[in-house]
């Protein structure tokens, strides 16, 4: 679009590169949960609370709980890795 | 309409507007042409990377600075700051990604320091925050329009920020070296007065601190320590946070004129802004996982904390006109450290 109009596009140029959903599962029966605490005040808590409804009325098998440096700053790639290596579906707290 | 079709009906003013490619404010357009002349600002390769910006992660070059710089208003010979601000901004310590995303609404002050400053018009005296003034306006903007752009740090998008503030249009001024009786920011820090220096922190608008009452510093840092540490920020109960002194020159020759150097308002003033844990508990961010993460025993009633806990982050400067005024600008709670260093020109 840029080439065609008298001036520059300021965001033209940039990598457009689409990342693709991960496979969404149809329900949680028996799968692996993982919950990733973001350290904000009380997320451990909430998030316990949603792991405990999953497992009831979901039948989810196993939580694998994890929590963040601190919670303005992403999650390390060892951290990200190792939860996508071990659960099927991840609840990532957000905002305090 | 076909995009040549729209290339001739375009009023580009309208049209930078409309694909949110601005701060709401018009742009000067950036044509080939224009970017050119941006560029004889710098000697340096218009491919060259400058770094990805968050949370986007696009990739800055020195020509996407210049374009930017050029939307914005820039002269030429601002384009060294500019570009030695983003590159700055991208130190990991000051978390930009964070604060790109934060509920809050910190802006990156930028305080520039040393001749190149002087020479380009870098204002740091009456009216420094405020409209008026070329330099100032135009870096901080092009530096603001490079973080919607290329960073994504526009509301409901990138960001999350429940008000935003004025400094995020433009946040960029110098310290009033004429009319200070101390020493710069950058050379309080061990910088040669010869270095061209930027100095960012992460801060809310400034909250300004009459006094024409005070003639011994006691007094007047009471009060400018009392707005450091208000019940309802949140600098008294984190580990870390950024704040910004600016005193005004007269009230910073009262302080030298009783014989205090920076480095010790700096020290009365760290010393002074805090609440005892009695008044923290009274309302405000008081909670208990708060205190617990900074070590503070709530029942100990009559424990003072301190709203500056390492003394990297308070930066006081000397700026603004002579009068009964000084200001302090909070810093963002939720982990950003200061930011400074050399730029080239």
């Amino acid at each position: 679009m840029a080439n065609d109009l008298p001036f520059i596009n300021p965001t033209a140029g940039r990598s457009k590169a689409k990342v693709a959903l991960a496979a969404r599962p149809i329900d949680l029966a028996g799968k692996v949960l993982g919950l990733l605490d973001n350290t904000k005040e009380q997320a451990d808590i909430i998030l316990e609370t949603v792991a405990d409804a999953l497992r009831e009325r979901h039948g989810v098998a196993r939580v694998v709980m994890r929590r963040k440096e601190a919670w303005s700053k992403p999650a390390t790639d060892e951290l990200m890795d190792e939860m996508a290596r071990e659960v099927q579906v991840a609840v990532a707290a957000l905002g305090g | 309409m076909g995009e040549t079709a729209l290339a001739v009906a375009v009023d580009e003013f309208e049209f930078f507007l409309e694909q949110e490619w601005s701060d709401g404010l018009p742009v000067v357009t950036p044509t080939e042409e224009r970017v050119q002349r941006m560029l004889q600002g710098t000697r340096r390769d218009p491919q060259e990377v400058i770094g990805r910006i968050p949370p986007a992660m696009e990739t800055a070059t020195v020509r996407d600075a210049a374009i930017h710089a050029l939307m914005a208003g820039c002269k030429p010979e601002y384009l060294p700051v500019v570009l030695g601000g983003i590159k700055l901004m991208l130190r990991e310590e000051l978390n930009l990604n964070a604060v790109q995303g934060t509920m809050g609404s910190a802006a990156p002050l930028m305080i520039v320091n040393g001749p190149y400053a002087s020479k380009i018009g870098l204002h740091g005296g009456r009216g420094c925050f405020g409209p008026g003034f070329r330099a100032n306006a135009s870096i901080g903007r092009a530096i603001r329009l490079m973080l919607l752009n290329l960073g994504g740090g526009i509301t409901e998008l990138g960001s999350s920020t429940v008000f935003s503030s004025p400094l995020r249009y433009t946040a960029c001024l110098a310290e009033n070296m004429e009319q200070s009786p101390w020493e710069s920011l950058a050379v309080s820090r061990g910088y040669s007065p010869d270095d061209n220096v930027i100095t960012c922190a992460m801060v809310d608008p400034p909250k300004f601190c009459f006094d024409d009452a005070s003639r011994e510093p006691e007094p007047l840092l009471t009060g400018i320590a009392d707005s450091m540490s208000t019940i309802g920020s949140l600098n008294v109960l984190v580990p870390r946070c950024p704040m910004v002194v600016v005193m005004g020159p007269l009230h910073a020759t009262i302080c030298a004129k009783a014989g205090m150097s920076r480095v010790d308002v700096h020290r009365r003033l760290s010393e002074m802004a805090g609440r005892k844990v009695r008044e923290l508990k009274t309302g405000g961010v008081w909670r208990p996982e708060r205190a617990q993460k900074i070590n503070v025993d709530m029942n100990d009633e009559e424990h003072f904390v301190p709203g500056i806990k390492d003394p990297r982050d308070l930066q006081l400067v000397v700026a603004g006109g002579i009068g009964p005024i000084s200001a302090v600008c909070h810093g963002w709670g939720g982990g950003s450290l200061v930011v400074h260093g050399t730029y080239d020109v």
